[in-house]
């Protein structure tokens, strides 16, 4: 569903991202680990086109995302991703609910009252009904992500994409994101997740990629890249995770 | 001879013409006028220079280049050329005479709009970057996040600033005396025209004019802005229990 084919991605001269090759299959949970700067904001930023790369392409569901596309078909495409950014990135002025209903109204143009009850069942789903009326500042980190996330899923996206959505949350939130996410993964959502939660990726994630330097160096399941990885610096990650 | 009596007098036989000039046996001037000017101006200019701040960032240079020439020539040409500039080549350029008090107008809102999308842009760079990244990833157009998610949030942040340039642009106003526009600078020339001997009192009492127009606006400036910051930070309280990064978000 997404497939990444040949793609180079260069910052002037600094490569940061180089012949990566990897898909992620319709209702496949990918988590994608590595160190910083590997690389892996980057690549998945690359899916919904918020990076350009120099070369290559990128597939979702068959169409390359990086073709000369006019505004609106591109428009169109991104509206069918879901993105999940590390520091939720609310709009401020708008309460939870509005969050969540505007992309639905503005974009495709849904009518207000439908936008409404989806946007409450979404709200919902994610355990913050009781919030609807409250802005971003009234809401924890916690509860900020999971409007995030409520957010993107009202625009029906076939795939979510997810770039480290528990880094920027103090650790007793975390479990209520990740709670989140895993319900997705049970639903069948596809799934790309950046995350440091090694836990997650072991019990949701059908296969781990593992980057470093701008390379995709592994693509096991989770049982094989935590048991025995079979690159030097995959084993070197882990073991740092482990004596951390 | 004490100034202050002599100061109550010429404004107790000049007090209508200073308020509304030679209205309604002659056009509408003095304070009104003034008022008037600085109101259109700054409500025209508004939405020109919105328009003018989109147009500077977007990524056609065709849209770019005339807003980026009209920002450095208002820079660096002082208004009162400008003025005089309209003054005398628009009507070479339109055929026929313009009223002093249209090309003022008109020379206001171009300055004024140039100016204030300056603060547009600046006001939509403040803004975080990840806003129009989350806009952009749920599929709205580069127009539709400006209209729905930057710029609400922009121009908010802006409010101080702008209401700021409207009382400059009130003192901007006194520049149509160069050209006869009768404001209030006009009427205290004729009133001093009339009167001769009195320049200080007369020009004193205008001074004071301006004073209490210009203070009274910065008041209810501040007081606005009080309002806002106090509308930030309440939300901000609310949430202080909060990682930094969700405080910092909301402070946008
Ligand atoms: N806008 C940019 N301009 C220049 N260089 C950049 C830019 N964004 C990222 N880079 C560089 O590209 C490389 C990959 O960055 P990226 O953010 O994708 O790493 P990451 O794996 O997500 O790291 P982290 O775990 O810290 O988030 C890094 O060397 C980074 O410094
Ligand atoms: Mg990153």
């Amino acid at each position: 569903m997404i497939e990444f084919v040949a793609v180079h991605k260069f910052f002037g001269s600094l490569a940061a991202l180089t012949d990566v090759n990897a898909e992620v299959n319709r209702g496949e949970v990918v988590v994608v680990c590595g160190p910083s700067g590997s690389g892996k904001s980057t690549l998945i930023r690359t899916v919904n086109r918020l990076e350009e790369i120099q070369s290559g392409s990128v597939l979702f569901e068959g169409k390359d995302v990086h073709a000369k596309l006019g505004g609106t078909a591109l428009n169109r495409l991104r509206s069918r991703i879901g993105f999940v950014f590390q520091s939720f990135n609310l709009f401020p002025h708008l309460s939870a609910l509005d969050n969540v209903m505007l992309s639905p109204m503005k974009v495709n143009g849904v009518r207000r009252s439908d936008a409404r009850e989806t946007a409450l069942r979404l709200l919902d789903r994610v355990g913050l009904s009781a919030k609807a009326q409250n802005y971003p500042a009234q809401l924890s980190g916690g509860q900020q992500q999971r409007v995030a996330i409520a957010r993107a899923l009202a625009m029906e996206p076939p795939a979510m994409l997810f770039d480290e959505p528990t880094s920027a949350l103090d650790p007793e939130m975390v479990g209520e994101v990740l709670s989140v996410m895993r319900g997705l993964a049970r639903d069948g959502m596809t799934m790309m997740c950046v995350t440091h939660e090694m836990n997650f990726a072991r019990d949701v994630a059908d296969r781990v990629w593992f980057m470093d330097a701008g390379r995709v160096l592994e693509t096991g399941a989770p049982v094989d890249f935590f048991r025995s990885p079979q690159h030097p610096r995959a084993q070197r990650f882990l073991s740092d995770l482990h004596s951390r | 001879m004490s100034l202050l009596p002599s100061m109550i007098e010429i404004v107790r036989d000049n007090w209508l013409l200073l308020l509304v000039g030679q209205y309604p046996n002659g056009p509408l001037g003095g304070i009104a006028a003034t008022l008037i000017l600085s109101v259109l101006g700054i409500a025209l200019a508004f939405p020109l220079s919105v328009a003018m701040a989109l147009a500077s960032l977007s990524p056609w240079r065709a849209l770019r280049w005339p807003v980026m020439a009209m920002v450095y020539i208002t820079r660096g040409v002082p208004l009162l050329l400008i003025i005089l500039w309209v003054y005398f080549v628009l009507p070479l350029l339109i055929g026929h005479s313009v009223p002093a008090f249209a090309t003022m107008l008109v020379t206001l809102v171009g300055y004024e709009a140039a100016f204030l999308s300056e603060i547009v842009r600046a006001g939509i760079h403040a803004l975080p970057k990840g806003q129009m990244d989350a806009a952009r990833a749920l599929g709205h157009s580069r127009l539709g996040a400006m209209r729905y998610v930057i710029l609400p949030q922009a121009l908010f942040n802006m409010i101080p600033s702008i209401l700021s340039q409207f009382v400059s642009t009130v003192k901007e106003t006194t520049l149509g005396y160069i050209i006869n526009v009768p404001e209030l600078t006009f009427a205290a020339g004729q009133i001093n025209n009339r009167l001769l001997t009195k320049p200080f009192e007369v020009y004193f009492i205008l001074a004071i004019s301006y004073f209490i127009v210009c203070w009274t606006l910065t008041q209810a400036i501040n007081m606005v802005e009080r309002r806002i910051t106090a509308r930030r930070t309440a939300g901000v309280a609310a949430a202080s229990a909060l990682p930094a990064t969700a405080a910092s978000a909301s402070g946008a």
